[in-house]
């Protein structure tokens, strides 16, 4: 097998996406992966591996039917496959790292590779179960977490560590709002987004609490959905349709076994493992970075991004928020297709494709930032996730 | 109206000796008995010497508060009438990064801070299933 030392991204596509769309897992997984290939200007017999993570985040409504990769590659001609991979990970940089990974080894050469979410029980859905004639009972790692109350994935991935980062840092709840202001600024620009009407620091405060300091306005929205991205080799990007993107430095990364409660630090953990490596695996620098994608799953998520990626110092993202640097017109343009607060929950799938959107440099309207050259995306956090830096030539 | 009981645990070999010292009112934790590191979740390995000799011993429920939120909304029937709570983790005295997710009690909003010292007390939460919690220690 040859191996390849550069991968390239050259399509991608999103399904119909929206609050219980009423489509199956699997026609949300086809009509991703058919506008990817159309993107690219691809056939199904362009492509040799698959790689998907199918999950809801939190509590799974009944009946829903699961779809893995061999599924989702045969169904579309597909095939036979060199590389597949439908296992667990954090979220869309999971299935991307395997991707690139395939495909820098020489496994295969070309990969579709997807993330497709269902929504979660909504928490009128939640509160209406009976479990005192069928009791809920939780078990591994989580039965020491659940019987707590520990239940929705915020309070502990979210609402506790953005806590601690106030107690520790004087981080403010203003400058989460700042944040969540400046991305809606973006989101109202993108004719994709669910949530598109500006925001304002009152609109921040006035948005309820669900566990302190985590307001509804920190959460993203959670949607079915389906995202793909296409991945191959520098080789055969070229003749594909599209401006191909390049993975520079992909990194991933897992610090402790799920539960985020039990973490040895609960500001400080996988990202900045990741960082180190995204950073050790290229000659580009922080300073070199025109956009930068950071998993908005709840705006502490951001804040420990900005952090770990050395963006800013340690404890200093709010300031740095504050200062106007990630808004329009900053510095430094941050989650510039709105988010995951505003464009729906794709589970790091939108950072990735709006990356390489910003990198070809021409489907970004007035979010476009001007001559972009290096993106940086980052999925997930706490016990585990990845990130990468792509760029454009 | 609210659930009886909360999320309750599906107690394993490896696990049971956590919960049967709920019901005794005494915290116990997995030790080394190698090297005398706890181990939190329960394994059957110790992580630091790889020893597999461990066995549960009661800690002193002395900690300091390390993270803590003060959840406003309900995600399980349980909690529909007992809003607010602080889901909480503290830091147990006996080692370094040993910590367990709690709930603090009798304590004001206004005092809660990571660092802050702490003790356990324990709750009888449903009929016979008691949890440890913690609550601001005397100064």
């Amino acid at each position: 097998m040859a191996s390849n030392n550069r991968v390239a991204a050259v399509g991608v596509g999103y399904s119909t996406t929206g609050r219980r769309t009423g489509l199956t897992s699997r026609q949300l997984a086809v009509q991703a992966a058919t506008a990817a290939m159309r993107d690219a200007g691809m056939t199904p017999k362009d492509i040799d591996g698959a790689s998907m993570l199918w999950a809801v985040s939190g509590a799974a409504p009944p009946g829903l039917d699961v779809v893995d990769s061999m599924d989702i590659a045969h169904m579309l001609g597909i095939g036979p496959l060199n590389f597949w991979n439908s296992g667990a990970g954090p979220a869309y940089i999971g299935p991307a790292v395997q991707a690139v990974a395939a495909i820098k080894s020489g496994f295969c050469h070309t990969v579709l590779s997807m993330r497709v979410i269902r929504q979660k029980l909504t928490a009128a859905e939640m509160l209406a179960q009976d479990t005192d004639s069928k009791p809920d009972y939780v078990e591994d790692d989580f039965q020491f977490v659940a019987p707590f109350g520990s239940i929705a994935p915020l309070q502990a991935i979210a609402a506790m560590p953005a806590q601690r980062h106030m107690d520790l840092y004087g981080t403010t709840e203003e400058h989460f709002g700042r944040h969540v202001v400046a991305q809606r600024e973006w989101a109202s620009h993108n004719p994709d987004a669910i949530f598109r009407t500006p925001l304002t620091l009152d609109d921040y405060f006035a948005s309820r609490y669900i566990s302190k300091p985590v307001r509804l306005l920190d959460c993203d929205y959670p949607v079915d959905s389906a995202s793909a991205i296409i991945y191959t080799t520098e080789e055969r990007a070229r003749d594909f349709a599209k401006k191909p993107v390049f993975a520079e430095s992909t990194a991933f990364s897992s610090v402790k076994y799920l539960t985020f409660e039990n973490l040895d630090d609960i500001i400080e953990n996988s990202p900045d493992h990741c960082a180190r490596n995204l950073w050790a695996r290229t000659d580009l620098k922080p300073k070199d970075v025109d956009c930068v994608q950071l998993y908005d799953g709840f705006t502490i998520i951001v804040f420990q991004w900005l952090e770990a990626l050395g963006f800013c110092g340690r404890g200093e993202a709010g300031p740095f928020i504050a200062e106007g640097h990630t808004a329009m017109g900053g510095r430094l343009p941050l989650n510039t297709d709105g988010g995951a607060c505003n464009v729906g929950r794709r589970h790091g799938a939108n950072f990735c494709i709006e990356s390489i959107r910003q990198l070809r440099g021409d489907e970004s309207g007035v979010r476009q930032v001007p001559d972009a050259k290096v993106a940086l995306w980052a999925n997930a956090v706490g016990s585990f996730s990845g990130a990468m830096l792509m760029t454009a030539e | 109206m609210a659930a009886t009981f909360p999320p309750l645990p599906l107690p394993t070999p490896l696990t049971q000796f956590f919960w049967d010292g709920c019901k005794a009112r005494k915290l116990m934790i997995l030790r080394c008995q190698g090297c005398g590191w706890f181990v939190h979740y329960p394994r059957p390995v110790c992580n630091k010497c790889l020893s597999t000799d461990l066995s549960p011993q009661e800690v002193s429920g002395r900690a300091s508060l390390y993270a803590y939120t003060v959840t406003m909304q309900a995600f399980h029937p349980y909690y529909v009438d007992k809003l607010p709570y602080t889901l909480a983790v503290v830091e147990l005295e006996e080692q370094a990064g040993l910590r367990i997710t709690t709930n603090m009690v009798d304590t004001e909003e206004a005092a809660l801070k990571a660092g802050l010292p702490v003790k356990i007390t324990w709750r009888e939460v449903a009929p016979d299933f008691v949890l440890p919690m913690f609550t601001k220690a005397d100064a």
